[in-house]
């Protein structure tokens, strides 16, 4: 087995120069001061006053001075770990390091070795956590589908435990109801090992969205100002679209994109200062003929860059998207899409890239199959992260000597040292010759990955310990088994 | 006279210019009198009104719908056009029972309670509005009792909902029983929307109609009207 790649730096693709960032952080401090953000919840709205804020309460719009913000900004950890159940699963969050996740939350999955959909269930979102934990290139498990069969006030408690039960990566997910966070947490501090524990080593985490353009929602800024008060990592994602809640052109979206996660930032900062929280962007743009949500396209990947370098900036974790594909089948755009926006979060320097595997048709179906084939992609992606390494070892410049011209490197004792380490290898791709390819059945990319879906969810054997699990199930209500 | 006028309500329709600051498809219309204008000087000239809905702005509206086809005109383009056809139909309104024209009928359009997603909404709303409807947009998050009470309130020929999240969507069904409680299911049509409804979903609840975009929500809204 070659070897796992992640947390390595990034950074090399930069699509803003220093004066275009600089630039944007003035706008984006103009934007704050001048214009000001809408804030629905009165819990909120009293939190940002206690800063000094200026509060224009009939039209409940918030403005804060360049100095709150930068202070605010600067009481955010730039670095963090999210923890998996298991050591090794560690994400080290900060600076330009890169680590990868799934995302959601989709409603359908597709029906293995099909294009027919169909709503997700609780099942299959245990499936999912299986498979993720048995592919090395995918860090964390975001929990990526909606249990259609569950009503929403069992949604939380069932999310999260399909995960935990399932791989030991880290769990972070998206939360529905105040009462149900409450109850994630409890979980987890069960399965951690008490409140400190948890603490210390955060196994899960989790995402209120921020609302583009300018607004906090009430209910989502009362969930981030609960799980702020709870210390638990989350992320304050910002979703613009360009030309429907953001300027149509790139620039306005990473603007907009920065300002609308900062006011998420910005409140977990006064509520809790040094909550650990992530700058999130599920920045992206729209399809022109009818202004829906595209998953795939270009701009998402160098709106992402873009706002990785601004994360960068304000030294704050970022949580990027990118790795999905509008496509509606395994086909060549599925396999273009996703590599072409994961490599362009990757090469900035993205923290964590969410969404990075799994996802379809603008996001709204999972495939088992894709998360097999996006785990080749980012093995990839992870492998130009890493970039060229230059060294006398690895110029060689003695065994060149040694075996001189017209000579092999083929049994070099060099060659063994660097082979696993310097080249990935695929799991997925095709690299037989064509006879050998037509003896295996001459199979496609998907049908190939679906062998390797059903090897590897049968060969998952993690669970949680029995009295964990029989402690959840006796203090936590609604979970089914 | 009449003619030019309406030939250059038609053109402005298919520029997309509300007034005369709003520049256009085509370069330097900037200044130049834009639908609002027109509108009100065709009133002034006595120009019956059924002829500046027919001549000038439908006549407008069907080449926008064709370029949108042929894949000249994007969604910003064609959004630009009904904007100003709604405009034109607000100003026209109080003319428009002395004129003899019949109104194409008022909806109601809201996003249900718990929802925020109103992108899609507001799509659907500026494309009624430039098919000619009156479209009260009641916002997003809005609680039930709100649009039954709306419904009773405004009369509206058609009810048009909005949800984007499957624990969300319920709410349409509840939304349709209060008008059966209420007594007023049949005042209303009710249509259905957003990307996790279907057309068996608007089935079940008991939906008088689905659209998956605006394009539909336009065609069953005039299908259901006729
Ligand atoms: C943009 C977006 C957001 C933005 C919304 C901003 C805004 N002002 O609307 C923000 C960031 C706020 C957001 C938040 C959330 N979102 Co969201 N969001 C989306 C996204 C990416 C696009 C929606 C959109 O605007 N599409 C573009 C418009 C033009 O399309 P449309 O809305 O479908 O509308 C068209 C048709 O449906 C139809 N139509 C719509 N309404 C009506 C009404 C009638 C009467 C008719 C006839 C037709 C009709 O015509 C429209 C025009 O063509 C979708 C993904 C997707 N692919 O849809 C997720 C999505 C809907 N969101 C999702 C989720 C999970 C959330 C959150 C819960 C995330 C979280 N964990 O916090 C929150 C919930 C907030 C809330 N309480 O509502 C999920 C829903 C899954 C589920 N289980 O239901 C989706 C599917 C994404 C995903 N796969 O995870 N979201």
């Amino acid at each position: 087995m070659g070897i796992i790649r992640k947390g390595l730096p990034g950074g090399s693709f930069k699509p803003l120069s220093e004066q275009d960032i600089e630039k944007i952080h003035n706008t984006v401090l103009q934007v704050i001061e001048e214009i000001g953000f809408q804030v629905n919840s009165e819990d909120a709205r009293q939190y940002f006053k206690q800063t000094g804020a200026s509060i224009d309460e009939a039209n409940r719009i918030v403005r804060l001075p360049r100095k709150t913000v930068m202070d605010l900004i600067s009481k955010a950890p730039s670095e963090f770990t999210l923890y998996g159940r298991d050591e090794k699963n560690d994400i080290h969050l900060g600076g330009s390091r890169v680590y990868t996740g799934t995302g959601g939350t989709a409603l359908y999955i597709y029906n293995p070795g099909s294009k027919e959909k169909r709503l997700a269930s609780l099942d299959d979102l245990k499936k999912i956590a299986k498979l993720v934990g048995g592919l090395d290139n995918i860090h964390l498990l975001l929990l990526p589908t909606y249990p259609s069969e569950l009503p929403v006030n069992q949604i939380d408690v069932n999310r999260f435990y399909a995960g935990l039960n399932n791989t030991s990566k880290h769990i972070m997910g998206g939360v529905y109801t105040l009462e149900g966070i409450e109850n994630v947490i409890k979980m987890a501090e069960m399965v951690a090992g008490g409140k400190e524990q948890l603490r210390k080593r955060p196994i899960i985490s989790m995402i209120a969205c921020c609302m583009s353009p300018l607004k906090l929602d009430e209910h989502y800024a009362d969930m981030m100002i609960a799980i702020a008060k709870a210390g638990i990592p989350l992320v304050c994602p910002a979703e613009p679209l360009c030309g429907a809640t953001s300027p149509i052109t790139v620039a306005g979206n990473v603007l907009m994109q920065t300002v609308d996660s900062l006011m998420g930032v910005l409140l977990t900062q006064i509520v809790n200062p040094g909550t650990p929280v992530i700058f999130g962007s599920v920045a992206t743009s729209t399809d022109l003929r009818d202004l829906k949500y595209l998953a795939g396209s270009v701009e998402m990947g160098l709106t992402n860059a873009g706002s990785a370098q601004m994360a960068q900036f304000y030294k704050l974790p970022f949580y990027a998207t990118g790795g999905m594909t509008d496509s509606k089948a395994l086909d060549s755009q599925s396999g273009y899409e996703s590599a072409i926006t994961n490599m362009l979060c990757a090469l900035a320097g993205s923290n964590f890239i969410h969404d990075s595997a799994g996802l379809m048709e603008f996001a709204m179906t999972v495939c088992l199959e894709k998360y097999v084939i996006d785990n080749d992609i980012l093995g990839m992606v992870m492998r130009a992260v890493e970039g060229i390494k230059v060294t006398d070892e690895t110029l060689a410049f003695d065994l060149i000597k040694k075996v001189g011209p017209a000579g092999n490197f083929v049994t070099s004792k060099h060659t063994r040292r660097h082979m696993r380490s310097e080249h990935y290898e695929p799991t997925v791709s095709d690299r037989n010759l064509r006879e050998d390819w037509d003896a295996e059945g001459g199979q496609v990319a998907w049908e190939r990955a679906t062998i390797l879906v059903n090897q590897i969810i049968e060969s998952s054997d993690y669970s949680l310990p029995e009295d964990t699990k029989k402690t959840i199930l006796s203090q936590i209500p609604g979970i089914v088994v | 006279m009449s003619q030019d006028i309406l030939a250059l309500i038609k053109e402005n329709v298919v520029q997309g210019r509300i007034n005369k600051e709003d520049e256009g498809m085509d370069e330097g219309m900037e200044g130049t009198p834009a639908v609002m204008e027109l509108v009100q000087q065709a009133l002034t000239d006595g120009i019956d009104v059924q002829k500046i809905i027919n001549e000038g702005l439908t006549s407008g509206m069907d080449i926008v719908g064709q370029k949108f086809e042929e894949k000249e005109y994007y969604i910003p383009d064609m959004l630009a056009s009904a904007e100003a056809v709604g405009a034109a139909m607000e100003m026209l309104e109080p003319h428009l029972a002395s004129s003899g024209v019949e109104p194409k009928g008022k909806i109601l359009i809201a996003t249900v309670k718990g929802d925020l997603h109103d992108i899609g909404k507001n799509i659907v709303s500026i494309l009624l509005r430039g098919a000619g409807y009156l479209v009260k947009d009641l916002g997003n998050d809005i609680d039930d009792q709100t649009i039954v009470d709306a419904v009773k309130e405004e009369q509206p020929q058609f009810l048009g909902l909005s949800a984007l999240l499957t624990s969300t969507m319920m709410h349409m069904k509840d939304i349709i029983k209060s008008l059966n409680d209420a007594g007023i299911r049949d005042n209303v049509k009710v249509i259905v929307g957003g990307a996790p409804v279907s057309e068996q979903f608007a089935n079940d609840i008991g939906a008088d109609g689905f659209g998956a975009d605006g394009f539909q929500a336009v065609s069953i809204v005039q299908s259901l009207g006729s």
